[in-house]
């Protein structure tokens, strides 16, 4: 069987080669720092953060298993958002920012169209997010993790995590469709 | 409303690549890179040949290196002569000077902080550095050890170490790095300090050590005597007899630099068997015995016995695994009946049945994660349940009569013990009916 591009890669990160691993960094950074970006605002920490997750790979590369394209990634990714959640948990008032309810809920909307949104955009949305509607919305939307298993993760009750992913999503739709409006002011 | 909007923004976001925050790789190639110099291996006994093995531009290691040996001198100065004559007086086993050399390259970095508090540089953590220098004491002086044979060497780096009063801001700029390491230091201090009370053990009383190597021996013997009983299943383990729990989201989960986790991550991918081994149960017993009838062939005994129990649970890979050893120490009291089938001048051979009350009256079980090879970190947790223990046995016995009214004896035998309602796994618990060795001392009375 022939061997694909990230076996051949895993195979060399495994020796621990520097060039190898510099390769790794320069194809998976950019897209890493987003991830981080996504549940870290501050410069500064989201550099400490993916510095440890990179730490972590390295130790942890024997255990990686190659199972086609895009493995290597879910797994960088994996890494990293458990290292971005361990620096949360550990810098920010957890539960208290989720506890913060002042945001009203809006009514059925029709859904937003993100086509015509630069993905900068989008990201600075989210950004924008206070901290616990945020993790929460990352780990639903982007990790695919149920309420249930949020829950879990960041030691809250599972009704919680979905009403701040209600609210995370109203506040989104909301941001969608001032900058739709803006947009459309400037035309 | 639904939310196929989200998945779309997913979709949209997946090649998503934001600015790499600055110097990020050259940092992460220091750290790896220091990490890969680590593992060369540098006689202990020659300083001088460490320093010229290090590149060039490793140059900070190698402060972390000359930092700590100067804080360990400094500790030397204050406290551990004694100890060091001490320490003159019985060599300590091998294995602990290698852990304590393997602990000593761990806490370079904590020593650091040390030196610097030292040197009144550190006054913005005074405080918690103060805290840490005073346990940073005990794991210094453990790592002295592993340098007392190189006096001399020593002297050469303290000399330059005085001297060297430019080295200072070096000092500084390692501060930050020193302080990442503190967070973990508490644990792993602990830890040294109790490497280094066993060592002191070793060295202070002679008699213990002496004891120890006879259990030793006897286990020996007794695994030669019978098998051992291996457990194996599917998971990882604990010693209470449960299977833990791991669901993948512990991934995420688990917010603390755990050495659990590291074992968890670099195992995520492999079939990983929890192994569960008893060691074969020994007994001392001191009784006294009397014969029933005039041929001497029945006689009665009673007494009292000490039994040590321990298991040993692996769970994990080759490499990264978690393994527990539980220790219990039972005392007992004995009763039996012996028939005489054989009589020999000074032997005796015969067959024994009877009951047996113990009660657990100590038990601990050390943890020790191994992440990669290397011990992580160890704890220790004391069993505070100490459950009655019901049995009954049989067994074959010799017996040889030292003097007039003073036989040692030895017995294998098979006992069937009933539940004593304790979570601990031990062979009692999981094999009723086991194999067991009784060595002890009788005395006869008529």
């Amino acid at each position: 069987m022939e061997l694909n591009k990230e076996q051949i890669l895993t195979n060399r990160l495994l020796s621990k080669e520097e060039t190898a691993w510099k390769e790794l960094f320069e194809a998976y950074s950019g897209n890493l720092t987003s991830v981080c970006s996504r549940y870290i605002i501050e410069k500064e920490d989201v550099h400490d953060v993916l510095q440890n997750s990179f730490i972590k790979m390295f130790r942890s590369i024997e255990s990686f298993e190659c199972r086609g394209d895009g493995s290597l990634r879910a797994w960088m990714t994996r890494i990293v958002v458990n290292e971005s959640l361990k620096y949360i948990k550990q810098n920010t008032d957890f539960k208290l920012s989720l506890s913060e309810s002042d945001i009203p809920d809006i009514v059925d909307e029709e859904e937003p169209n993100l086509e015509e949104i630069p993905q900068s955009k989008i990201m600075k949305m989210i950004r924008a997010l206070p901290d616990g509607y945020r993790t929460v919305f990352n780990l639903y939307v982007f990790e695919e993790k149920s309420h249930k298993e949020i829950a879990g993760i960041l030691g809250i009750a599972e009704n919680s995590s979905a009403s701040q992913f209600h609210r995370a999503k109203a506040m989104l739709v909301q941001k969608i469709k001032e900058y739709k409006m803006s947009k459309t002011a400037q035309l | 409303m639904s939310n196929q909007w989200l998945n779309d923004m997913r979709n949209k976001m997946e090649d998503h690549a934001e600015d790499i925050p600055d110097g990020l790789w050259d940092d992460i190639k220091a750290e790896l890179f220091k990490e890969t110099d680590k593992k060369i291996v540098v006689p202990v006994n020659d300083l001088k040949a460490q320093s010229k093995n290090l590149p060039k531009n490793n140059i900070k290691t190698l402060w972390y290196r000359i930092a700590g040996v100067a804080a360990t001198i400094a500790v030397f100065f204050i406290g551990g002569r004694e100890l060091l004559q001490q320490y003159y007086k019985k060599e300590v086993s091998q294995p602990i000077v290698n852990t304590v050399k393997k602990q000593e390259e761990k806490y370079s970095n904590t020593e650091v902080d040390n030196i610097v508090g030292k040197e009144r540089l550190y006054k913005n953590y005074a405080k918690k550095s103060l805290i840490i220098s005073n346990k940073n004491a005990v794991s210094n002086i453990a790592s002295l050890h592993t340098f007392n044979k190189n006096s001399n060497t020593f002297k050469i780096y303290v000399s330059e170490n005085q001297s060297t009063a430019s080295l200072i801001k070096q000092y500084e700029n390692v501060i930050k790095d020193a302080l990442i390491v503190e967070n973990q230091s508490d644990t792993k201090v602990n830890e040294v300090e109790e490497l280094f009370s066993k060592e002191k053990k070793l060295n202070e009383d002679p008699k213990l050590a002496k004891k120890d190597s006879k259990t030793w021996m006897l286990s020996m013997l007794t695994g030669n005597a019978s098998k051992n009983s291996v457990e194996q299943f599917p998971g990882y383990a604990t010693l209470n007899g449960a299977t833990m729990s791991i669901s993948d989201e512990i991934w995420t989960a688990g917010y603390e630099d755990n050495p659990l986790m590291d074992i968890l991550l670099a195992n995520q991918d492999q079939q990983i068997d929890a192994k569960i081994r008893h060691k074969v149960p020994v007994t001392f017993g001191l009784s006294v015995y009397r014969n029933l009838d005039k041929n001497k062939k029945w006689g009665i005994g009673a007494g009292i016995n000490y039994t040590k129990l321990a298991t040993e649970l692996q769970s994990g890979s080759d490499s990264y695994f978690i393994k527990s050893d539980q220790t219990i120490h039972y005392l007992g009291i004995p009763v039996q009946i012996n028939y005489n089938v054989i009589n020999k001048g000074r032997f005796t051979g015969y067959v024994t049945a009877g009951g047996l009350v113990e009660k657990a009256i100590a038990g601990n079980i050390k943890t020790k994660y191994i992440v990669n090879n290397e011990i992580k970190e160890e704890t220790t947790e004391n069993i505070n349940k100490k459950p009655l223990q019901l049995s009954v046995n049989s067994a074959l016995g010799v017996q040889f009569k030292v003097i007039e009214k003073i036989g040692i004896y030895a017995e294998p035998g098979i006992g069937y013990h009933f539940k004593d309602n304790s979570s601990f796994s031990t062979i009692y618990n999981d094999k009723p009916l086991n194999f067991n060795l009784k060595f002890g001392i009788r005395l006869l009375i008529d």
